[in-house]
This record gives C-alpha cells, sequence and structure tokens, in this order.
C-alpha cells in the first residue's frame, strides 16, 4: 500500500503511456508542422518553401469552403453528442426497469466499425435500390421529400453528420448519466424540500452541478468533431464537388491524392491550431462563469 | 518494499515497454531483410535455385478475377516445375483510389513492392525519373517477347516519348450497351452520330426512362464523356497538349467537351454521383436504365440478355469534321504491371517470361480479350458476343481514346474528379470549370 502513496510509482507507470503519446500523437504533429515548410511529392527530395503553404491556404477557395462545412458538421454532431446523450441520460434517471438494457442499446453503435456503420447509412440514404429514408419519405411525402441524400448538394453535408453524432450518443449518455447519479442526493433534497419541482431541480440544480463533467466532453466532442473524418470520406470522399468537404478530407486529398505532402501537412498544422483555440474558448468560457458565480 | 514487489513493478513495466516497441522492431527486422535481399539480389546472374524467394505483387486487379486467377495459375504451375523455391504473394486492394493512395504511401516511405500495377500517367514517370522502374519495352525486346503483344495493347502502355515502363495484362474496348426492347419500345435505332445518341437520350428522358446509368463514384465514367468529343476532334493531341500546359480547356475543343459532359449530364440516373459500379450495372441488367457505358469485361453479365435479343452495343458516335474514325474509340490494355528496379533479379524475371509466354490461352479461356496474340483455344465454346467483340478490336484502327486521367498529374486529376461531377450535375458552369482546370494545370506544370 506503500505504492499508493508514493509519487515516483505513479510516474513509473504513466510513463510507457506518456512515452507512446509522445511518439505517436505529439512527435507526427512536429514532423507535420516541419514537413509543412516543404514542397515534396513523395518521390522527389524534400524542397524548402518557407510559408508559401500557408500563403496558398490563405488564399485557396476550397479550403475555407471546408473549414466552413467543417463548423455545420461540428454543430450537427455536438449537437446530437452532446445535448441528445444529456437528454437520454436525463431520461434514463426517471426510469426504472429496462434501465440498463436501454443503456445497452444506445451504446451498441459506438462499438459498431465504421465501415459497417457507412455501409448502413449508404443503404439507408440510398435512391436505388430504395433505402429506409426514401421509403418513409414516400409514405409520409407522397414522394415529394425523395431524393438521393448523398448526391443532393443541400442535403449531404448534414447526411455526412448524421452517422457521426448517432454513432456516439450512447458514449456521451453514459458518461452524463453517471455524472448524474453520482450527485449528492442532500443538495437535491435540500432543493426540493425549498419547494423546486422537476424542472427546477433539472435546471437550477442538477445541471449546473453536472458543469465540469460537460465542460469536458464539450472538449472531446469539439475536438473530436474537428477531426472528423472517416465517415464522411467513406460515404462520400467530400463530394460531389465540394459540398461535403471537411478539412481533414481535403487534407487527405491534398496529401495522399495529389501528393502535396506539404500543403497537406499545413492543412494538418491548421486542424491541430483550430483544436487548441476551441479548447482554449471553452475553458475561458468556464472560467468567466465561475468569476461571475 | 519487498524484493518480490519490486521484481513484479520491474516486470510489468517490461511488458508495457515490449508491446511499445514490437511493433517497431518487426519493422526494422523486415526492413533489413529486404535490404539483404536487394543486396544479394544485385551480385546474382543466374537464377538461383536453391534460397526461398517470395515475390511480392501489389495489385489492384479484383480477386477471383480473371487476371487474378490466371496469374496465380501460372504462379503456381511456375514453382511446381520449373522453381520450387519460388512463391508469389499477392496483396490485392480492388478500390483504385485506395490502391493508390496505399502505393503512393508506400513508395514515399521507400518501401516499393517488387512488382506494382500503375499506370503510364505523371507520377509513373516520376517513378522512372527517379530509376525505380524496369524499362519494360527494352526487357520485351531483350528477351524476344516485345512481338508477342497485340500493337494497341503495348502502344496503350507507352508514355508521349515512345518509352514504355509497364506490362499489359488486359486488353479491353469500351462500348455502350443499350437496351433493345426500351429503344425499339420508342422506334429508337443504335445512334451513329452524337447528335443522334442526345436525340436518343432526350426521346428516353420524356418518356420517362432513364436514358443513362453512370457509375459516379468510381469517377473515371464521367470522365469518359468529357473526353468523347475532343477525342472526336483530335485524337489524344489536344489532352496531351492541355496536360503540357501548351492548350487551354476554354479553347473550342475542350469548351465542346465540358458543354457535352453539361448536356449529357442531365440524362445520367438521378444521384449518379453517389451510384457504385455494381448499383450502375444493376440499373441496365434490371432493365431500369436504357444505355450503360461499359467496357467488354462486363460481357459476361450481359451475355443472357445478348443472347436473348434484349441487349446490343454501339461504339462511340461520330461527329462532323471528326479526326478519328468510326472504328477508333476507347481501346486500353488497362493498368499495368511494373517492376522495382531493385529487386528485379534473374528469378523474378524468370517468372516474368513463364508469364507473359504462358498466359494468354487461359486469360483468354476465361472469356477475357488476351493481351498477347494467340490462337483462340478450340477446347471451349467461345460466345458470339466475345468473338464479335474479338473481331471488332481486331479490325479497330490505330487511334485509340486514351483516358484523361493517365495524362494528368495527380492533383489536377483531383480536382477535375471532383469538378466535372458538379458541370454533369448542372451545378457548375462549364466556363468556369474551365478556368479552373486551366489555372491548376498550369501551377502544377510550373512546378
Amino acid at each position: 500500500m506503500g505504492i499508493l502513496k508514493s509519487k515516483k510509482y505513479y510516474l513509473t507507470f504513466l510513463l510507457p503511456g506518456l512515452c507512446f503519446y509522445l511518439f505517436s500523437v505529439f512527435y507526427p504533429i512536429l514532423e507535420s508542422l516541419r514537413l509543412s515548410m516543404y514542397q515534396w511529392n513523395g518521390i522527389k527530395d524534400w524542397k524548402f518553401i518557407g510559408i508559401q503553404n500557408y500563403e496558398v491556404l490563405y488564399r485557396d477557395r476550397v479550403f475555407w469552403i471546408a473549414v466552413i462545412n467543417n463548423l455545420k458538421y461540428l454543430a450537427i454532431v455536438v449537437g446530437m453528442q452532446v445535448f441528445i446523450g444529456l437528454l437520454v441520460a436525463i431520461m434514463l434517471t426517471g426510469i426504472g426497469k429496462s434501465r440498463n438494457l436501454i443503456k445497452t442499446l444506445y451504446y451498441i453503435p459506438s462499438i459498431i466499425t465504421t465501415i459497417a456503420i457507412s455501409q448502413l447509412f449508404r443503404s439507408i440514404y440510398s435512391i436505388e435500390p430504395m433505402g429506409l429514408l426514401n421509403i418513409l419519405a414516400v409514405k409520409l411525402s407522397q414522394g415529394q421529400l425523395v431524393k438521393p441524400w448523398l448526391s443532393d448538394i443541400h442535403t449531404v453535408l448534414p447526411a455526412v453528420s448524421i452517422p457521426e453524432g448517432w454513432r456516439f450518443i450512447g458514449l456521451y449518455m453514459v458518461i452524463f448519466y453517471s455524472a448524474l447519479i453520482a450527485l449528492s442526493n442532500d443538495v437535491i433534497e435540500a432543493g426540493r424540500i425549498d419547494g423546486a419541482n422537476q424542472l427546477q431541480l433539472l435546471l437550477y440544480i442538477k445541471i449546473p452541478m453536472i458543469i465540469p463533467v460537460i465542460r469536458m466532453s464539450l472538449i472531446m466532442c469539439l475536438t473530436g468533431a474537428l477531426r472528423g473524418f472517416d465517415i464522411p470520406f467513406l460515404l462520400t470522399n467530400g463530394g460531389p464537388g465540394y459540398f461535403s468537404e471537411l478539412t481533414t478530407t481535403y487534407m487527405y486529398k491534398k496529401a495522399f491524392s495529389s501528393l502535396q505532402f506539404g500543403y497537406g501537412s499545413s492543412i494538418a498544422v491548421f486542424i491541430v491550431l483550430e483544436s487548441f483555440i476551441v479548447v482554449w474558448l471553452i475553458n475561458l468560457l468556464y472560467r468567466n462563469n465561475q468569476v461571475e458565480e | 518494499m519487498s524484493r518480490k514487489v519490486r521484481v513484479s513493478i520491474a516486470l510489468l513495466a517490461a511488458i508495457m515497454l515490449l508491446g511499445l516497441f514490437s511493433g517497431c522492431s518487426s519493422a526494422v527486422v523486415s526492413m533489413a531483410s529486404t535490404a539483404t535481399e536487394s543486396s544479394s539480389a544485385e551480385t546474382n546472374s543466374t537464377v538461383d535455385n536453391t534460397t526461398k524467394k517470395e515475390v511480392t505483387w501489389l495489385a489492384s486487379r479484383p480477386v477471383d478475377g480473371a487476371i487474378d486467377l490466371t496469374v496465380r495459375e501460372i504462379a503456381k504451375k511456375y514453382t511446381e516445375e520449373v522453381d520450387p523455391n519460388f512463391s508469389l504473394k499477392i496483396e490485392t486492394t480492388t478500390d483504385r483510389t485506395s490502391y493508390l493512395q496505399k502505393l503512393r504511401t508506400l513508395i514515399a516511405g521507400g518501401n516499393m513492392p517488387d512488382i506494382i500495377d500503375i499506370d503510364a500517367d505523371p507520377y509513373c514517370q516520376e517513378l522512372v525519373n527517379q530509376g525505380l522502374l524496369v524499362d519494360v519495352k527494352k526487357y520485351l525486346k531483350d528477351e524476344g517477347l516485345y512481338d508477342q503483344f497485340k500493337p494497341v495493347a503495348l502502344a496503350y502502355q507507352e508514355f508521349t516519348d515512345g518509352t514504355m515502363y509497364t506490362l499489359p495484362l488486359e486488353y479491353h474496348v469500351e462500348m455502350t450497351w443499350y437496351n433493345k426492347e426500351i429503344f425499339s419500345k420508342y422506334n429508337l435505332t443504335a445512334p451513329k452520330t452524337m447528335n443522334e445518341f442526345m436525340s436518343t437520350c432526350k426521346t428516353l428522358k420524356d418518356n420517362g426512362i432513364i436514358p443513362i446509368s453512370v457509375d459516379g463514384v468510381d469517377k473515371w465514367p464521367v470522365m469518359r464523356y468529357l473526353a468523347m468529343l475532343p477525342f472526336r476532334a483530335t485524337g489524344n493531341e489536344y489532352i496531351i497538349n492541355v496536360r503540357d500546359g501548351k492548350a487551354s480547356l476554354k479553347e473550342q475543343t475542350g469548351m465542346d467537351g465540358i458543354n457535352f459532359l453539361a448536356d449529357v449530364g442531365q440524362y445520367f440516373n438521378e444521384g449518379f454521383a453517389s451510384t457504385d459500379y455494381v448499383t450502375a450495372l444493376n440499373l441496365f441488367l434490371d432493365g431500369k436504365s436504357a444505355m450503360y457505358y461499359m467496357g467488354d469485361w462486363e460481357q459476361g453479365s450481359m451475355l443472357d440478355h445478348y443472347q436473348s435479343g434484349k441487349v446490343d452495343y454501339f461504339y462511340l458516335p461520330m461527329t462532323n469534321n471528326a479526326k478519328t474514325a468510326a472504328n477508333e474509340f476507347c481501346m486500353n490494355s488497362g493498368i499495368g504491371m511494373a517492376f522495382n528496379t531493385k529487386t528485379f533479379d534473374a528469378n523474378t524475371r524468370g517468372f516474368i517470361n513463364y508469364l507473359i509466354k504462358n498466359y494468354g490461352v487461359p486469360y483468354a479461356k476465361r472469356n477475357q480479350m488476351s493481351p498477347m496474340k494467340i490462337e483462340l483455344p478450340k477446347d471451349i465454346q467461345f460466345s458470339d458476343l466475345y468473338l464479335r467483340i474479338e473481331n471488332d478490336m481486331a479490325n479497330s484502327g490505330t487511334n485509340f481514346l486514351k483516358p484523361w486521367d493517365t495524362y494528368l498529374d495527380p492533383d489536377s486529376l483531383s480536382v477535375m474528379n471532383d469538378n466535372m461531377i458538379l458541370v454533369a450535375m448542372g451545378q457548375m458552369k462549364p466556363e468556369d470549370f474551365a478556368d479552373l482546370m486551366d489555372t491548376t494545370i498550369a501551377n502544377n506544370v510550373a512546378k
């Protein structure tokens, strides 16, 4: 039991994980920063070009389309994962029987492989043969709403965002549910005694008490959404045109299809900086809220 | 702390570190063994039948497709009859885009496989410039195998300067398959000119029929429509000039091609941008679309309908003042097989010689067009459809439409792939597409 008191042993066991993180995440980020100063097509020698890639990036119309698309993607994914996750967690606390079954069913999508989810939604969105969504559209709108959801330029971006949002609702539901059931009963009882109804208890006591958990979840969700890639890539690869292009799919295309590894690296650096800014903004918001209190 | 606890901690830490480094060490070992193989290959000038030799082919051919099966069959025979120490390992990625990304990543990491599949495109030219690929034309001539191939099959694999670094393993022609029942219902016949073709499409659409089903996911079927009018006007001369930055897409030839794509795009099936290969084919086979542009490799799917008189085909229609003849259209010998100069030793060369000499007949037996000159085997019955297509190919002209994706540099190709879909959907003006492509190509030519 002396081990648990000594910081030396904590560090010893944390060290391998930290080394792995530095090697697999931190070092590639530094390498991307270095490669972004070069022009390289994967075959010829690296050619140093300074900040030229960033100058091109600034003027690249498609890149900025991808950034805006990413923000829309982010709004849908965060909206689904955090807010629906929280809603489901709150509802779960209110039911007695079947709670575990519902938790499991909601959680299952987060353990299914990306390929399977992409194929599932490709089939759902399909117009030929008609998928689930279009079959419903025929029944509910006499065919008015039948469309090729992955080819229509107005629907393709939400269409590729929704599978990612749906996929991890269960994960955030579990996080929020654990936070809600860990709340001290004394505080909730005190609120009840003061005359608060269920809605007031939820809005003024329970949710404020789990703000740190919501903050962490938002950070995880936002940074994940900024790096979202696999499902949009598999479903449409950014198409048609650039209507579902995200910064990550554009970065991948530029590096591995266009063979502009330097330029692709500059987009990667942008994504890292974007993630830092988002985390900083959330922490700023949290600190401001705390100061007001 | 007790000795037992200290030992347990050390053991746990060692296990964790082992897991961390095991991936790296296996990579180091394989790189070292590859280096050893390469250096020993350079010193050997004769076939070495004593050491185990595994050759890896990074392939982009359908698994259990005709090429895959034929090569495996021949490799097995070679191991049994010629060199028991030889074995061929085939690693396949059938999705061409994913294959190319994997190939380029491997090459960028200095891990080019022994044998690869690659088109004679600008990326292949880069590999040639770096001395990474074997001169296949020289190799075939040195081995006396050059004249065993059909001229168009070889010509397709050449760069514009006449050099050749890729070996053809297939031989194809592309046509528009059409549904005869739908056509006769609306008194239509196979169009001979582009004007007739567009008129046919309009009639079909006006009558609620999907005129053409297209696989937009794979991009190349859409790019073919873009290339059609420029090929009729100039052969491949125009696209070669565009590639070299000597011609603009805003010239008449280019704008004719782009406008044609914009016009014909309205006759593609709804949602074609996300329609995959199999769905497009099934739309046609199920009688939901009237026309389907695809190559002879689908003759197996078409055979029953062809023999019952439901399906036929026509080649690229003509235009006024066409420079290319009616018997000149898209013929190709597909993606070629290329060899790593570092590992193309006597053992590999021996196998490839054997492959070329023994490939044509078993490949043809699988109802495919052989790129080698062969006598059709008498022990199997070739269908009327096969024999007719074979005759068409034997009587084609010297010009053939070479796909634009083999001419353009990777970045220009990527931009064209993304934006031509919008042109076909009516979401991008032809002039804007031409401007964008001119700028992109000019930037890439300058690099």
